[in-house]
C-alpha cells in the first residue's frame, strides 16, 4: 500500500470546507486543489484519517462522508486508482466504527448511518455493471447483514433501516445479488415491527424483484444457507443460474411473498410506497397475477390528496388498463378534482390536468363512449376567475380537446363513433370557445404584451390547428364550424381594439412559420384581406393597421388592389388633411405606407402591381408633403417602371430573407462590403471585351478614319490637323473656335489675310441669293451661344453575363425557376463620354438596370430544353431585356469625323462598382448630315420651295468664283458671324441607276431637295419614299438647271481629265450614257456649313457634282460616297 | 415491457437570489443508473458529466436571459426562440425547465431535462430527476419543433410524458419539502382548540408539552394584494419560528435531512417532523414496538399518555362580488379538517362524513392514512388510522351554505384625474346566527400604481387609515368581537392621488413590446377623441400596465377593486360540522373529541360595480 505523501498536510476543519466547497464549484477553484496534489489515494486517505479523528466537529465528519460520496468518480476513479485498495481502504475504516458503541459525541448513530451509506454509493459507482467477485463487497455485504439481522432492536432501528436500505441499493446495482438469502430476509421482514419495516419490505421487494427479472432460479423459502458468512450466489458467477423461464416451484414461491408484500402498502410512506410499487408492479406482470389482487390494495390512492400517490395509482392503472375498465371516469374526474383544489401547490394543479390529458391520451381509439364522456366533463374544465393564468391556459387546452372532439363527432365517420347523442345535446364548439375566453376577456383592452393576450392567442391557436396534427398527412376541414368562428372573431377584434394588431401579426407569424398551417394563416390573411380592409375607417388611426397590412403586403396569396386602393385613399386623406403641424405626423405615415409598397414590391410580381402601385407613387411624389417621401416614393416608381422582377426584390431586400428569394450571397455581401473600397482595377481591366456599347446603325465608311485619326488624337488634345494639312488656306473658321478672342473683329483680320478676290458688282440675282443666304445663316444657331444643333447617336449597351460573372465572382444559384435569377446585372450605370475630336462637351447617359445576356449556349438550350416555360415572349423579351439604348449627343465644332471614348461605372448585385473604359464609338461623317434648318416663319407647305431656293443660293455662293465671297453673314443671335469659301468637286460614281437611287433613298431621302428630269422623277416618285420636294421635268428646267448648277462645269478640268482617264473603259459607258435626271441634295453640317450634291443620274453611272463650304469634309465625302454606292 | 421508473433524484442545487449556488447535492448511484441506461440506449451520444455548481449557475443565468426571467415566459411569445423552455408553450415549463450547460472541458452544449424548479423566499431549487434516455430525447425533439406548436392531444406531447414520470412529481414534493425547510416553513398543520388557543405539533406529543407551551395565537392573513392563492390554507398561519431575511442557509440540517429522507438519492420519507422528532429523540428502549401490530413507517413513535382527539375546520372564503345583473357573484370555500388524535397505540377512527351536504361539498381528498371506501368519498364514512402529531385529515371544496358574510358594493368614480369618489354599502353576516363570531373584518382599497395623498370621509361602523398606496378601513377589530348579529355600513368619501405618472414597464413582457412603441402618433390622436375623464384615464394608465406572472389569475393593477379580509369563528360557511358522538375508536377508548372551526377570508373581492372586472363563464350543470 503506498504511504501517503509526505507533503500532504493534514487540513483544519476550515480548509476541508474550503476544499469541498471549490470541488463542487469546479473549474480553476477545484483545480487549484488537484495540481497541488489533493486527490486520489491521498486525499482518501486524508479524509479518512481526518474522519478518526476525535477533535473533529461531527458535522465536518458527515460533510467529507458526503463529500466523499459525491466526488468518488471524479476524484479517485478518474486517476486510476486501484479499486481494491481504495475499497479495503474504505472498509477498515467502516468495520471498527460500525462494531464502536455509541457514546453521543464522536460516535453517533448519524455518523454510522452516513459512513454506511457513503461506503456503499462508494463501492457501488467504483464497480462497474458486472458483479465484481471482491471478497471487499462480500465483507461490505457481510457487515451490513449483521446490521439488520437483529429485528425490533429498539434503539438502533434507524440504523438498521438505513443498512437495509444499502443492501437495497447493492441488490439493485447488482441484481440477485442477494437472492440466495432472500428465505432469511423475508424472515426478518415478518418478524421487524418498528417503522423500519418499511426498509426490510423494501429491500425484500428489491430482491423478489431482481429475481422474478432475472428469472433466477432459486428457493425463496430456502433458509439452509446461514446469513452470515456471506458468499457471492455461485450462479452470478456461471452462466446456468438464470433460468428462461420461473419454474413451478418457485412461481409459487413467488406467489406467497407477493401476497405478503401486498398485506403492506397501508404501512408505507407515500414515498416508500412509489418506490414499492415500481418494484412489484413488473414482478405483477411478470406473475402474470390478477391486476385486481394490486387493485383493491392501492385504488383508494385516488383519493388521497398526495400528489406522489396519486401519480402513482396512474402508473398502475397505465400498466393494466384493463383492470380498471370503467373506471376510467372516477379517474378522470378525480384529476379535475385534483386541479380545483386550491390547497395544493399551483404545480400539482398543472400536473393533475396534465395526467387527465395524457390518460386520455392513453385510452385506445376503439373506445368512442370513453372519449365521449369527456365531452360530459366539459363543465367542469371551464376557468375560474382566480384560476391562475397558468390553469386557465391548461383548462382552455382541454377545452379545445373537447372542441376536437365534438368536432369529430359532427364529422360523417364520427357519427357511428359518438352516436347522435352527443350531437343532440347541443354541444356547441363555438360556445366553448367563446365561453372558454371569458376567463381571459381582458386581453381585448390591456396593453399587447399582457399575459392575458398571450393566453388567449395561445387558445386561439390550440383550437384553430385543432386535431390536426404536424405529423400526419390529412388536412383539416377549411370549412369547420371552429375555422370560420376564428375568422370572425379575430376581424371584430382587430376592428375594435387596434392594440391587438401586433399580437396578431405574430399569431399569423406563427402560423406561416409552419410548414403545416401556413395555409392556415394565409387564409386568415385573406379573410382580413376580404372583411378587414373595406371597414377600416381612413383616419391617423389607420397606422396602427400597418403590421397587418406589411403581412397582407408580403403574402402572395392575397391580391394586393384592395391594399393598394386603401393606401391611396389614405395618401389622399394625409395629403388633403395636411395642416401646419402635421409635418412629423405625415412623414412617419408616409413612409410606413412607402415601407408596405416596398414590401410589395419585394413579394408581388410586378406586373399585377403595376397599375394600382404606380398611381400610389405617382401621386405621393407629386402632392405628398414631406419631401423624404416625395423622394423616396420617386425611387420606388422608377424602380417599378425600370428593374424588372426578381432583381428588383434583391435591390430591396435589404437583410432580410424572404421565403421565396433564394438567399443570395449578394445581400450579404451588401452589408460587408463598403462601396467605395469595392473597386478592383484589376478586374475592370478587360472590362470592353464583356460590355459593348455599340452603334445601332453601323456606319457606311467603318475603319480607316477612325484609324489615323485615333493616331493624331494621340499626339494632343488639339485637333491640329487642319493646320498641318492646309497651311497654305488656313480657315479662319478654325481660328475662330481656336482662339477665344472677340467674334467679331477676328473675322476681319481674317479676311484681310486671305487670298484677294476681285470685287464684284452685285447684281440682282446677287442679292437675291445673298438675301437667301443671309436669311439662312440668321436661322443657324450660334453654337457658343446656344448649342442647340446636337448629333444624335443611337447606340445600345449590352453584357454578356457568362463572362461577367466569372470575372466578378458571383456565384448565382443555377436551379432558380426563373431564368432571369441567374443571369447578374448592373444597376445605376452611368457612361461618360470624351473625344479628341472637336465634339463639345458630350453629356453622360445613366442606365438605371441592365440585366446580362445569357450565355448563347445556355440560353438556346434553355429553350429547346423546356419550351413549356420559355414562351415566345421571352424571345422578344430578349431583344428588349439585354440591351439597354443610348443616345449618344454631340455638338460638334467642326463636321469631321472621330472617336468617342466610352467610360463605364456602374454597380453590380454586391454593391462593388465597376469602372472602366469601353471601346470607342466611331462617329462618321454621315453622322453629322443634319436637314438644313428652315426658318420659322415658313410655312410648312413653302419648306420644299425654300430648301430649293436655299439649294441654288448655296451652290452658287460655293462656286468657285463665288460672287458672295465676301459677304459675311450673321448668325442667329447676332453676334456671330460666317462667311462662305465654296470648295467644288465631282466624282463618278459608275453604279446603275436603280441601285444608286436606292442608296440615296435609303440614306439621303431627308436631304434631297429636288428631282429633275422625268424619267429619275418617275422612278423616285414611284419609291415613295422621297416626299415633299420639288419635281421638275428635264425637259422644261433642263436650261435653268444648268445656269444654276454651275457656268463653269463644262471647263472645270479635273472633270475632262476624269473622263480621259477612263477613256478605254469608259467610252462605251459615255456612248450609252443616258441622262436621267438630277438629285439635288442639300446636307447642313453643324456647325454652319453645308455638302450640296448634285448627282446627274444616267443608267450605268452618276455624275456627282459636289460643292461645299467646309472644304475639309470633301476629304471622307469621297470615301463616303464610293461606300454609299459601291456596297 | 415498460419500465415502472420510482422516483430518484440526480442531484439538486439550491441556488441564492444572486444566481450563486448556495447548496448542492449529488448523487451517484442515481447518476450510475443513468449512465447505464444511456449505455445501454442506441441512440444515446456521449453522456455528459453532472454540472458543476459553476456551469450550472452559468446555465442558469443563462436561461433567465434567454427566457426573460428565472421562470421563463411559459408559454410561446414573440421572444421564445426555438430549442427554450418557452417554444413548448406549456405554463409548465415554467416549472419543469431545461438547462443547456456548457461542460467547461468541451465545447459542446448539453441538454440537461428535467430540473424541477421550485422558488421559496429568495432561493432557488433544482431538482433534477432520474428520468429515461428517450425521455430526454422525447422533450429535445418536442423544444426544437419547427412547427407552430402542437395540437391538444397528441401522441408526443408533454402531457403523456409528465404521466408517464413519476419521478418529476416526486421531485416536486422533494423541493417543497426543502423549500420549507430552508425558510423554516416546514411546519405542522395547526389544530385549535378552546381552552389552549393552538396545540404544537409532533414533538411537543413526545415532549408532552400540550398545554404549556403557550404558542402564539395565530394572527390573520395580512391582506396583500396580488398574493398567490397556491399557498395552502395553514400556511397563512405565521409562525413563531425565525423568518426570511434573518436566516441563513442550515446546510448541515438540510444535508442531514437529505441523508436520512432520500439516501442514495431516492425519496423514503419527506415528513420533516418525523425527521426532525427521530434526530433530536432518537429511541430509547422505552419506545418498545407493538406486540401485535406493525408500526407504519410514517408513524416511528407511539403516543403515551392522556388520550384525546381534536378536529379543526379551517375554511378559506374566496369571493368575486360583482353587483350586477348581468354577472353572478361568486364565492368558493376551500376547506379543510385537520386533526391531532393523541392516542396510544394503532388504534382506527371512525369518521363519518354525513356532515357534508354532498350538494355543496364537490371535492374531497384524504389523508393517505384513511381508508376510503371504493365507491367514492362523497359517502358514508372514512376510517383511519391516525399518525402523530397534526395533520390534514381531508380537503375540500364549498360553495357557501348560508348567506356571504359580507355583501354590498364597492363603486369608485374618478371625478377629476387625482380624485375619486367612492362608495361602500356593506352589510355584514346577513342572516348569520351564533355561535357564528366575526372577530375580525377590514376592507382595503388598494392602489398599486398611484400614490394615495390624501381621502376624506367617515364611516358609519369603523375606522379609516391610509398607507402610501392603499385607504385601509378596519370594520370589526378583535376588541369588538360581533357576533350573531347583522351590521349595515356605508363609506362614502373621496381619495386623492399624486398626479400620474407615466412608469415605462421596464421589465420583460409576454407579448409584443417595441412594435407597438412607435405608436405616439396614433395615441396622442385618440386621447383627443375620449371625452370620459375616466375612460381617458383608463386608456392612459392601461398604456404601461406590466404584464403580470402565469401564477397570477388576471392582471391586477388594471382593476379597481376592494378586498376584505376577515377572521370568523364558531361555525362553518359550508356548514360542515363534526358531531364528536359519532366519532368512534376501535379499540374503544374514553378519549374526548373536541372541535373547532375558524374561517378565514382568501381572495374576497368587491369589484368597483363602475368599472371594469374579471369574470370567468360559471357552466351551469
Amino acid at each position: 500500500m503506498a504511504k501517503p505523501p509526505s507533503s500532504l498536510k493534514p487540513l483544519s476543519p476550515q480548509e476541508w470546507e474550503t476544499l469541498m466547497e471549490d470541488y463542487q464549484y469546479g473549474g480553476t477553484r477545484r483545480r487549484r486543489w488537484t495540481s497541488a496534489n489533493y486527490t486520489a489515494l491521498p486525499l482518501l486517505q486524508l479524509s479518512l484519517s481526518s474522519l478518526l479523528r476525535k477533535d473533529f466537529p461531527l458535522n465536518l465528519k458527515l460533510r467529507l462522508l458526503v463529500f466523499l460520496e459525491e466526488e468518488y468518480l471524479l476524484a479517485f476513479e478518474e486517476s486510476g486508482l486501484e479499486i481494491e485498495q481504495t475499497l479495503t481502504l474504505i472498509l477498515d475504516a467502516l468495520r471498527p466504527l460500525i462494531q464502536a458503541p455509541i457514546d453521543g459525541v464522536s460516535i453517533t448513530y448519524s455518523l454510522k448511518d452516513q459512513f454506511m451509506l457513503s461506503t456503499t454509493s462508494i463501492f457501488i459507482t467504483a464497480t462497474s455493471d458486472a458483479v465484481p467477485i471482491l471478497p471487499q463487497l462480500e465483507s461490505l455485504i457481510e457487515l451490513l447483514l449483521t446490521v439488520i439481522n437483529r429485528p425490533n432492536h429498539g434503539l438502533d432501528r434507524q440504523t438498521r433501516g438505513v443498512a437495509c436500505e444499502c443492501l437495497r441499493e447493492l441488490e439493485r446495482a447488482f441484481p440477485c445479488l442477494l437472492s440466495e438469502i432472500a428465505g432469511h430476509l423475508w424472515g426478518l421482514c415478518q418478524s421487524e415491527r418498528t417503522h423500519a419495516a418499511q426498509s426490510y419490505v423494501l429491500l425484500l421487494a428489491g430482491v423478489v424483484h431482481s429475481i422474478a427479472m432475472g428469472k433466477a432460479n432459486v428457493s425463496i423459502l430456502n433458509t439452509s444457507l446461514p446469513l452470515v458468512p456471506f458468499n457471492f450466489p455461485q450462479f452470478l458467477l456461471g452462466e446456468n443460474g438464470w433460468g428462461k423461464e420461473i419454474s413451478s416451484s418457485s412461481y409459487k414461491e413467488l406467489r406467497r411473498v407477493m401476497s405478503f408484500l401486498l398485506e403492506w402498502p397501508q404501512y408505507l410512506t407515500p414515498c416508500g410506497l412509489i418506490e414499492f410499487m415500481s418494484m412489484i408492479i413488473p414482478v405483477a406482470v411478470a406473475l402474470e397475477l390478477q391486476a385486481s389482487l394490486l387493485t383493491v390494495q392501492l385504488s383508494g390512492l385516488i383519493y388521497s390528496f398526495d400528489p406522489v400517490l396519486c401519480h402513482a395509482l396512474l402508473v398502475l392503472c397505465s400498466q393494466f388498463p384493463d383492470a380498471f375498465d370503467g373506471q376510467e371516469g372516477e379517474v378522470a374526474n378525480r384529476l379535475v378534482l385534483m386541479s380545483r383544489e386550491v390547497q395544493h401547490y399551483l404545480v400539482f394543479r398543472l400536473l393533475a390536468l396534465h395526467w387527465l390529458l395524457g390518460f386520455i391520451g392513453l385510452l385506445k381509439d376503439g373506445e368512442g363512449r370513453k372519449k365521449k364522456a369527456i365531452i360530459g366533463m366539459r363543465l367542469s374544465f371551464y376557468p375560474t376567475v382566480f384560476d391562475s393564468l397558468s390553469l386557465k391556459s391548461l383548462k382552455l387546452d382541454l377545452l379545445a380537446y373537447c372542441s376536437i372532439l365534438v368536432d369529430a363527432s359532427m364529422s360523417p365517420g364520427g357519427h357511428a363513433v359518438l352516436g347522435s347523442d352527443v350531437i343532440g345535446s347541443g354541444v356547441s364548439v363555438v360556445k366553448l370557445l367563446e365561453d372558454g375566453l371569458v376567463s381571459v376577456s381582458g386581453f381585448k383592452w390591456l396593453p399587447p404584451w399582457s399575459t392575458e393576450t398571450a393566453v388567449a392567442f395561445r387558445t386561439f391557436h390550440k383550437f384553430l390547428i385543432g386535431a390536426s396534427s404536424h405529423s400526419d398527412t390529412n388536412r383539416i376541414l377549411m370549412e369547420s364550424t371552429i375555422f370560420h368562428t376564428s375568422e370572425r372573431m379575430l376581424v371584430d377584434m382587430v376592428l375594435e381594439f387596434q392594440g391587438l394588431v401586433p399580437v396578431m401579426v405574430s399569431f399569423f407569424d406563427r402560423l406561416f412559420s409552419c410548414y403545416k398551417h401556413r395555409w392556415l394563416g394565409e387564409r386568415l390573411l385573406q379573410t382580413l384581406d376580404v372583411h378587414l380592409l373595406p371597414k377600416v375607417k381612413i383616419d391617423n388611426r389607420l397606422g396602427s393597421y400597418f403590421p397587418v397590412f406589411d403581412r397582407i403586403a408580403e403574402n402572395i396569396t392575397v391580391p394586393p388592389i384592395k391594399l393598394l386602393e386603401l393606401l391611396t385613399s389614405f395618401m389622399f386623406m394625409l395629403v388633403e388633411k395636411h395642416g401646419p403641424d402635421t409635418g412629423l405626423k405625415c412623414w412617419s405615415l408616409g413612409s410606413r405606407v412607402l415601407g408596405i409598397c416596398r414590401t410589395m414590391l419585394m413579394h408581388h410580381h410586378s406586373s399585377r402591381l403595376f397599375l394600382g402601385l404606380s398611381r400610389l407613387l405617382a401621386f405621393t411624389c407629386l402632392y405628398f408633403p414631406d419631401l423624404e417621401v416625395r423622394d423616396d416614393s420617386r425611387i420606388y416608381l422608377r424602380m417599378l417602371i425600370c428593374v424588372p422582377g426578381n432583381k428588383l426584390k434583391h435591390i430591396l431586400n435589404i437583410g432580410e430573407q424572404l421565403p421565396g428569394i433564394s438567399p443570395s450571397p449578394q445581400s450579404s455581401s451588401f452589408f460587408s462590403q463598403s462601396f467605395s473600397v469595392s473597386h478592383e482595377s484589376k478586374k475592370s481591366r478587360n472590362i470592353s471585351s464583356y460590355i459593348h456599347l455599340e452603334r445601332v446603325a453601323s456606319l457606311l465608311v467603318k475603319q480607316s478614319w477612325s484609324l489615323s485619326l485615333s493616331s493624331v488624337s494621340t499626339g494632343g488634345n488639339e485637333p491640329s490637323y487642319l493646320e498641318g494639312i492646309n497651311d497654305n488656306e488656313p480657315p479662319y473658321e478654325q481660328r475662330e473656335f481656336d482662339g477665344n478672342a472677340d467674334v467679331r473683329t477676328l473675322p476681319e483680320m481674317e479676311i484681310t489675310g486671305q487670298r484677294q478676290e476681285p470685287l464684284r458688282v452685285m447684281d440682282s440675282k446677287i442679292s437675291e441669293i445673298v438675301g437667301i443666304l443671309r436669311r439662312h445663316f440668321s436661322s443657324i444657331p450660334d453654337y457658343r451661344q446656344k448649342p442647340e444643333l446636337k448629333i444624335r447617336i443611337s447606340c445600345s449597351l449590352r453584357f454578356q453575363s457568362e463572362p461577367f460573372n466569372r470575372i466578378w465572382g458571383f456565384d448565382l444559384p443555377a436551379n432558380t425557376l426563373d431564368e432571369e435569377d441567374i443571369l447578374p446585372a448592373i444597376y445605376a450605370t452611368v457612361l461618360t463620354f470624351s473625344s479628341s475630336a472637336p465634339y463639345g462637351a458630350i453629356p453622360s447617359c445613366h442606365i438605371p438596370f441592365l440585366l446580362g445576356e445569357p450565355p448563347k449556349s445556355d440560353y438556346s438550350l434553355g429553350q429547346s430544353d423546356s419550351f413549356d416555360i420559355v414562351s415566345l415572349e421571352n424571345g422578344t423579351a430578349e431583344e428588349y431585356d439585354f440591351k439597354a439604348p443610348v443616345m449618344v449627343e454631340l455638338e460638334p465644332r467642326e463636321p469631321i469625323p472621330g472617336l468617342v471614348d466610352v467610360y463605364i461605372e456602374t454597380n453590380a448585385e454586391n454593391g462593388q462598382v465597376i469602372r472602366g473604359q469601353l471601346q470607342s464609338i466611331s462617329v462618321g461623317i454621315e453622322d453629322m448630315f443634319l436637314q438644313a434648318i428652315t426658318p420659322e416663319d415658313v410655312p410648312p407647305d413653302a419648306v420644299p420651295g425654300y430648301y430649293l431656293d436655299l439649294f441654288s443660293a448655296l451652290w452658287e455662293a460655293c462656286g468657285t468664283s463665288s460672287s458672295t465671297g465676301r459677304e459675311t453673314f450673321l448668325l442667329k443671335g447676332g453676334k456671330g458671324t460666317a462667311a462662305i469659301r465654296g470648295t467644288r468637286s465631282v466624282k463618278l460614281v459608275e453604279v446603275p441607276a436603280t441601285s444608286l437611287i436606292q442608296a440615296v433613298e435609303r440614306h439621303l431621302a431627308a436631304f434631297v431637295v429636288s428631282v429633275t428630269g422625268e424619267p429619275l422623277v418617275n422612278i423616285v416618285k414611284d419609291g415613295g419614299i422621297i416626299r415633299d420636294i420639288i419635281w421638275k421635268d428635264v425637259a422644261s428646267d433642263s436650261a435653268i438647271d444648268v445656269t444654276i448648277s454651275d457656268p463653269n462645269s463644262e471647263r472645270g478640268p479635273l472633270y475632262l481629265k476624269y473622263h480621259d482617264d477612263e477613256d478605254e473603259r469608259g467610252s462605251q459607258v459615255h456612248f450609252n450614257k443616258k441622262e436621267m435626271g438630277c438629285f439635288l441634295i442639300l446636307i447642313f453640317l453643324p456647325p454652319r456649313f453645308h455638302l450640296l450634291f448634285q448627282m446627274e443620274v444616267c443608267d450605268v453611272s452618276t455624275l456627282v457634282r459636289i460643292r461645299t463650304d467646309h472644304w475639309p469634309c470633301l476629304a471622307y465625302i469621297d470615301d463616303y460616297l464610293e461606300a454609299l454606292f459601291c456596297v | 415491457m415498460p419500465r415502472v421508473s420510482g422516483c430518484s433524484i440526480r442531484a439538486l442545487w439550491i441556488l441564492n437570489s444572486q444566481d450563486a449556488v448556495v447548496f448542492s447535492r449529488r448523487f451517484p448511484v442515481v447518476e450510475r443508473r443513468w449512465r447505464a441506461s444511456c449505455k445501454s440506449d442506441v441512440e444515446s451520444g456521449t453522456v455528459p458529466l453532472l454540472p458543476t455548481d459553476s456551469e450550472l449557475a452559468a446555465a442558469f443565468v443563462d436561461r433567465k436571459k434567454r427566457e426573460g426571467s428565472a421562470r421563463g415566459f411559459g408559454i410561446r411569445v414573440p421572444q421564445s426562440v426555438e430549442g427554450s423552455d418557452s417554444w413548448v408553450d406549456d405554463p409548465i415549463t415554467r416549472h419543469i425547465i431545461s438547462l443547456h450547460i456548457n461542460k467547461e472541458e468541451e465545447s459542446a452544449n448539453h441538454l440537461f431535462w428535467p430540473f424541477i424548479l421550485h422558488m421559496k423566499g429568495h432561493y432557488c431549487i433544482l431538482v433534477l430527476p432520474l428520468v429515461e434516455p428517450h425521455h430526454l430525447r422525447t422533450y429535445s425533439r418536442m423544444c426544437k419543433r419547427s412547427d407552430c406548436g402542437n395540437a391538444i392531444g397528441q401522441d408526443e406531447g408533454l402531457s403523456s410524458l409528465l404521466l408517464a414520470l413519476p419521478s418529476i412529481t416526486g421531485a416536486f414534493m422533494v423541493a417543497h419539502v426543502l423549500g420549507d425547510i430552508i425558510m423554516g416553513d416546514a411546519q405542522e398543520p395547526e389544530v385549535v382548540v378552546i381552552t389552549s388557543p393552538s396545540v404544537g405539533g409532533l414533538l411537543d406529543s413526545l415532549t408532552g408539552s400540550i398545554g404549556i407551551s403557550a404558542r402564539a395565537k395565530p394572527v390573520a392573513a395580512t391582506v396583500a394584494a396580488s398574493t398567490t392563492s397556491n399557498t395552502t390554507v395553514s400556511g397563512s398561519v405565521l409562525s413563531d419560528a425565525p423568518r426570511i431575511g434573518s436566516r441563513t442557509l442550515d446546510k448541515d440540517s438540510l444535508r442531514t435531512f437529505i441523508s436520512s429522507a432520500m439516501p442514495f438519492g431516492t425519496p423514503l420519507d419527506l415528513s420533516y417532523s418525523n425527521f426532525s422528532a427521530i434526530k433530536s429523540n432518537g429511541f430509547s428502549s422505552t419506545d418498545l414496538p407493538l406486540s401485535d401490530r406493525k408500526q407504519p413507517a410514517w408513524k416511528p413513535y407511539l403516543y403515551k399518555g392522556k388520550q384525546r382527539v381534536l378536529f379543526t375546520i379551517h375554511e378559506t372564503v374566496h369571493a368575486a362580488m360583482y353587483d350586477r345583473d348581468e354577472i353572478p357573484d361568486s364565492i368558493s370555500i376551500s376547506g379543510q379538517v385537520n386533526c391531532r388524535a393523541e392516542l396510544e397505540g394503532m388504534p382506527d377512527v371512525f369518521f363519518p362524513l354525513t356532515g357534508l351536504d354532498t350538494t355543496r361539498v364537490e371535492v374531497i381528498s384524504f389523508h393517505p392514512c384513511a381508508q376510503v371506501p371504493e365507491q367514492g368519498g362523497e359517502k358514508q364514512a372514512i376510517t383511519f388510522s391516525p399518525p402523530l402529531g397534526n395533520f390534514v385529515l381531508m380537503r375540500y371544496q364549498a360553495f357557501c351554505g348560508i348567506g356571504p358574510p359580507i355583501k354590498g358594493f364597492y363603486q369608485l368614480s374618478m371625478v377629476s384625474e387625482n380624485e375619486g369618489a367612492f362608495l361602500f354599502k356593506l352589510s355584514l353576516m346577513e342572516g348569520y346566527k351564533a355561535p357564528l363570531t366575526m372577530e375580525t373584518c377590514t376592507v382595503t382599497m388598494p392602489f398599486p400604481r398611484r400614490r394615495v395623498i390624501s381621502f376624506d370621509g367617515t364611516p358609519s361602523v369603523g375606522t379609516v387609515s391610509n398607507t402610501e398606496h392603499a385607504v385601509e378601513w378596519k370594520i370589526i377589530t378583535s376588541s369588538r368581537v360581533v357576533s350573531g348579529k347583522s351590521i349595515e355600513t356605508t363609506f362614502p368619501g373621496t381619495v386623492r392621488f399624486a398626479p400620474w405618472q407615466t412608469q415605462r414597464p421596464n421589465s420583460s413582457g409576454y407579448g409584443i413590446r417595441g412594435i407597438t412603441d412607435e405608436d405616439s402618433d396614433t395615441e396622442l390622436e385618440s386621447t383627443n377623441n375620449v371625452v370620459n375623464v375616466e375612460e381617458f384615464l383608463m386608456e392612459k394608465m392601461s398604456k404601461d400596465l406590466q404584464s403580470v406572472d402565469l401564477e397570477e389569475p388576471f392582471c391586477w393593477q388594471a382593476y379597481n377593486y376592494a378586498k376584505v379580509s376577515f377572521k370568523m369563528v364558531g361555525a362553518a360557511l359550508s356548514r360542515m360540522s363534526i358531531d364528536p358522538k359519532s366519532i368512534s375508536i376501535f379499540p374503544a377508548v374514553k378519549a374526548p373529541v373536541e372541535f373547532s372551526t375558524q374561517v378565514l377570508s382568501g381572495d374576497y373581492i368587491l369589484w368597483n360595480t363602475l368599472g371594469k372586472c374579471p369574470v370567468a363563464v360559471t357552466p351551469k350543470i
